[in-house]
């Protein structure tokens, strides 16, 4: 062979090096059977099956056992300790390595005295683990009762199962008792015992059972080890475990949280998902409800939420998906305390304390006509927050740091905006005399920053929107007024000179006004596509309709037949053109 | 019933081949699935008639005879009975893998594992797997049984004791005459005179099942009067279990309670009072009960019944009198006992 072939056979076989290791810990860990032993082992046990993996691919690669057993003498006694340590044994993965490793070993035509052995000790080895010949008086009771051995450990391992956690149960910990000493410590080895049968389905009301008791100790808590082999099992999506159960994982393993929250926004951001979806996936995640019973979590989640919004300040979905969350969430809460907005400053630390209440009160909960006033005064606040804020920031130049309060009253309007919503509606019957507020809203709502003091001329183009729209909507007159049409719909056009206005803003305005506006059903119709059409927003048109559509049948009191028609409609209209 | 006989008949012979014959090595996984199969027919035959004489005479007949014929055609034959039967996957899989003609891809087939947590238990029929399931529910067994502490029977026995309860409830259901069922009892329990120690916790068990129905109360009824019946398994039980356990077996049962008591008397009779070690010490060492466990057996049946005590203080404190009336320690095993407890 030449030196590079030399190099290439032994490159294959780095195991050479680690085997000595793994077959002292596998020695090690046959000797005793302590919480020490269990945690060790399972500390071990990916890199273990990582190893268990090579060795497999490198017994694979060889065609003969001799040669094999030359390279790698421990190999067999290895194998045979790991095949009696039953936390290797009850693990899947590491399992299923084990037995592919020693049926790799097995020769089909065995070529000398060396196989023929290995194969006969496979077969014992193997023989010995599935079947209950060597085991002594128990079997010897079911063979007489003429039990399955499979049926018996199952009953056995069941049977475990509800003893461990009705001992669990019982070992409420609490405070008093300092005499006794909480059995909490064999919560902690119980959990380091469990990590291998994390996947195993007779074992998940254990683990659910072991999550859910941290809760009432403040002693030992759950091993390292465990949380952690729960977290890979979730990511895996591997997890058998019920809803409580799911929420206390959160609870106790930050990167499980942070993983299902970034999968929940990843999936209701998606493209094409409607906004009924959105609300459908983020009840099901089980999250809000979460978020209801630990303020922590929510917390947590708030804050990803938090940084994702620093990113994408403009898009509408993961706006959307934040302000279904909240609705969820606070839905929940309602379940939960009787009183909600009582506990509001503590889960909304960093947002200004007099917004909450009034932006957390539901628009159905107040008359209809208190509705106005009360975005009158939500307005009013925000934009004194905003000039105090600005006030600051023009003597203390070039300080972004002082933009954290009107962001955080800005993120609560975002997660409160069926607010901006009621405002946008309320427009459409507002004279020109009460619309300025009604309209700062909204476009603080759309643009939060006031870089450049760019806010006074957005103002002023929305303003412009408004009236285009207020003239459009309020004349019965046909033909149509082209001209009105027309600026209005330049309006929509990106300006590469001047701040333009999000183009959601606008067409929330049309969508409101096409709505609920006086003109008959045809002509509004016939509006919409007009513009629509020619600025090339269907799709974003017809998301905000979905909106308007389902906001409408939660509110359920300011539904009616005719608005439902009339929406229908637009969505037709909308659609022909798509 | 012709079709049955040689359905098992036959399903014996497969048996013998899975055991000892090369032609195993031409097996696929359609042939072992087949053979699980019939397997499965047979334990389903024995549960259904091993509690009716008469065809069960008949299928002992039959084996018989396949069992003749097989150990003429094989001489390492190794008879399969009646009672096997209930049991044949476990015999067809253990008879197999010692055959060293089975081929490597029926193995590795057996032995699957499945990495995911699908529900695998629940799938009965598949054989696919089937070893590697095995594997996992024994090793979480192991796994978890030092987890469970608390001195009580342990989930092994727990389990062994439903089953035997419910193995005799059939039994007595099936035929009118107890006899066959206490013929059920002292065969399945008599191969333990060897090893007593774990047919006590067994019975301990099965005596403490709940019983929901008039049916599992008279099963254990007749356990207890058969118990009763065999002095040498009475006091096994009551040496071999912890005081607790016995304790909740006297809370239980009525009749467990007055033996227990008799039996505790008796114990105390037959004790004599070393002056070298200063301890009451049992005659016969046959039984090596001490006098300290004796008092943990008195205080943990006061404490499961609480009514007891008064009446054995005073039944005590009568013999105590009869002895002689005296306060000093050594002199009657009754006195020391009232000390003990009262202390």
């Amino acid at each position: 062979m030449t030196e590079l072939q030399v190099q290439q056979t032994t490159a294959h076989w780095p195991n050479v090096q680690e085997m000595p290791f793994w077959l002292e810990k596998a020695i090690a860990w046959g000797q005793t059977d302590t919480p020490h032993t269990w945690k060790d082992i399972s500390l071990h046990l990916k890199r273990l099956r990582d190893f268990l993996q090579q060795l497999l691919t490198e017994i694979s690669s060889v065609s003969s056992t001799t040669e094999t057993l030359n390279r790698l003498p421990l190999l067999g006694q290895l194998l045979g300790r790991l095949c009696w340590n039953s936390h290797v044994t009850a693990e899947g993965a590491s399992r299923g390595l084990l037995l592919q490793c020693l049926l790799a070993l097995y020769s089909e035509h065995p070529s000398n005295a060396v196989e023929g052995k290995a194969n006969q000790w496979i077969q014992k080895v193997l023989c010995h683990l599935a079947t209950d010949e060597e085991d002594g008086a128990a079997v010897v009771l079911m063979k007489h009762l003429a039990v399955p051995t499979k049926e018996y450990h199952l009953n056995v391992l069941k049977k475990m199962v509800t003893r461990i956690q009705e001992s669990i149960g019982n070992s409420r910990c609490s405070v008093s008792s300092t005499n006794k000493g909480c059995s909490c410590g064999s919560v902690w080895a119980a959990s380091e015992a469990c990590v291998p049968l994390i996947t195993c389905p007779e074992a998940s009301p254990l683990i659910g059972a072991l999550l859910q008791q941290q809760m009432t100790c403040i002693r030992e808590g759950l091993s390292e080890n465990f949380l952690g082999a729960l977290h890979s099992a979730y990511s895996r999506c591997d997890l058998l475990l019920d809803e409580q159960a799911v929420v206390s994982l959160w609870y106790q393993s930050l990167p499980s949280l942070e993983e299902a929250v970034l999968n929940l926004l990843a999936s209701a951001t998606a493209a094409g998902s409607t906004p009924s979806q959105v609300e459908e996936q983020v009840s099901k995640s089980l999250l809000p409800k979460a978020c209801a019973q630990h303020c922590s979590v929510f917390l947590v989640v708030n804050d990803i939420f938090r940084t994702v919004l620093k990113q994408t300040e403009r898009n509408e979905r993961v706006k959307n998906v934040f302000q279904t969350f909240t609705k969820c969430f606070f839905m929940e809460l309602s379940r939960l305390q009787p009183q909600p907005s009582a506990s509001l400053k503590a889960f909304f630390p960093q947002s200004p304390p007099s917004l909450l209440i009034p932006l957390f009160t539901m628009p159905s909960e107040m008359p209809q006509e208190s509705l106005k006033n009360h975005l009158m005064w939500v307005s009013s606040s925000l934009q004194r927050l905003t000039e105090e804020e600005e006030d600051d920031e023009d003597s203390d130049s070039g300080n972004i740091r002082g933009n954290h309060k009107v962001f955080e009253a800005w993120f609560l309007l975002v997660q409160c905006a069926y607010w901006v919503h009621v405002a946008v509606q309320l427009l459409v019957t507002s004279g020109p005399e009460d619309c300025g507020p009604l309209l700062w809203l909204l476009t603080f709502y759309h643009h939060p920053t006031n870089r450049w003091h760019h806010r006074a001329s957005q103002l002023v183009q929305a303003k412009a929107a408004w009236d285009h729209l207020y003239s459009l909507f309020s004349t019965v007159a046909h033909p149509l007024p082209a001209d009105h049409l027309q600026s209005f719909i330049s309006l929509l056009a990106p300006k590469p000179q001047q701040p333009s206005l999000a183009p959601s803003l606008t067409l929330n305005l049309l969508v409101n006004f096409a709505t609920f506006g006086q003109l008959p059903q045809s002509t509004s119709a016939e509006i919409t596509q007009k513009v629509v059409h020619q600025s090339g927003l269907q799709d974003e048109a017809a998301r905000v309709l979905s909106s308007l559509r389902l906001r409408l049948n939660d509110r359920g009191s300011f539904a009616n037949d005719r608005v439902h028609l009339r929406i229908e409609e637009l969505h037709n209209t909308i659609k022909k053109q798509m | 019933m012709e079709a049955v006989l040689k359905n098992v008949g036959r399903t014996v012979e497969l048996l013998a081949v899975a055991a000892h014959s090369g032609v195993v090595n031409e097996w696929d996984e359609q042939t072992v699935t087949r053979a699980f199969h019939w397997a499965r027919y047979c334990e389903h035959i024995y549960s259904r008639f091993h509690g009716n004489p008469v065809i069960r005479g008949v299928l002992e007949k039959q084996l018989q005879l396949t069992n003749h014929s097989l150990k003429e055609a094989l001489p390492e034959y190794n008879a399969v009975s009646f009672l096997d039967l209930g049991r044949c996957q476990d015999l067809l899989l253990l008879w197999l893998l010692n055959n060293s003609a089975l081929p490597v891809s029926i193995m590795k087939m057996l032995f699957e594992t499945k990495a995911s947590a699908d529900s695998t238990s629940s799938n009965y029929e598949d054989v696919r797997g089937l070893c590697s399931q095995i594997i996992q529910c024994k090793s979480a067994c192991t796994v978890l049984r030092p987890l469970l502490g608390v001195p009580s029977v342990g989930a092994d026995a727990e389990v062994q004791g439903e089953m035997l309860m419910e193995r005799l409830g059939s039994a007595l259901s099936q035929s009118s005459d107890p006899l066959r069922a206490e013929d059920f009892l002292s065969s399945v329990l008599q191969e333990f005179e060897v090893a007593a120690e774990h047919l006590c916790p067994v019975i301990a068990a099965a005596l403490l099942t709940t019983t929901d129905s008039a049916a599992q109360t008279a099963s254990q009824d007749f356990l207890l009067d058969w118990l009763q019946s065999r002095r040498g398994t009475l006091q096994h039980v009551c040496t071999a279990l912890p005081s607790k356990v016995l304790a909740d077996l006297a809370k239980r049962h009525q009749k467990f309670r007055d033996a227990f008591c008799k039996l505790l008397k008796r114990w105390a009779s037959e004790m004599e009072y070393r002056v070298t070690e200063g301890e009451w010490v049992h005659a016969a060492t046959s039984s090596a009960v001490s006098f300290q466990k004796m008092t943990e057996h008195y205080l943990a049946l006061f404490e499961a019944c609480p009514s007891l005590r008064t009446e054995m203080e005073d039944e005590l404190n009568a013999r105590r009198i009869a002895d002689g009336d005296f306060d000093v320690r050594g002199l009657s095993v009754w006195g020391d006992n009232l000390l003990a407890l009262r202390k």
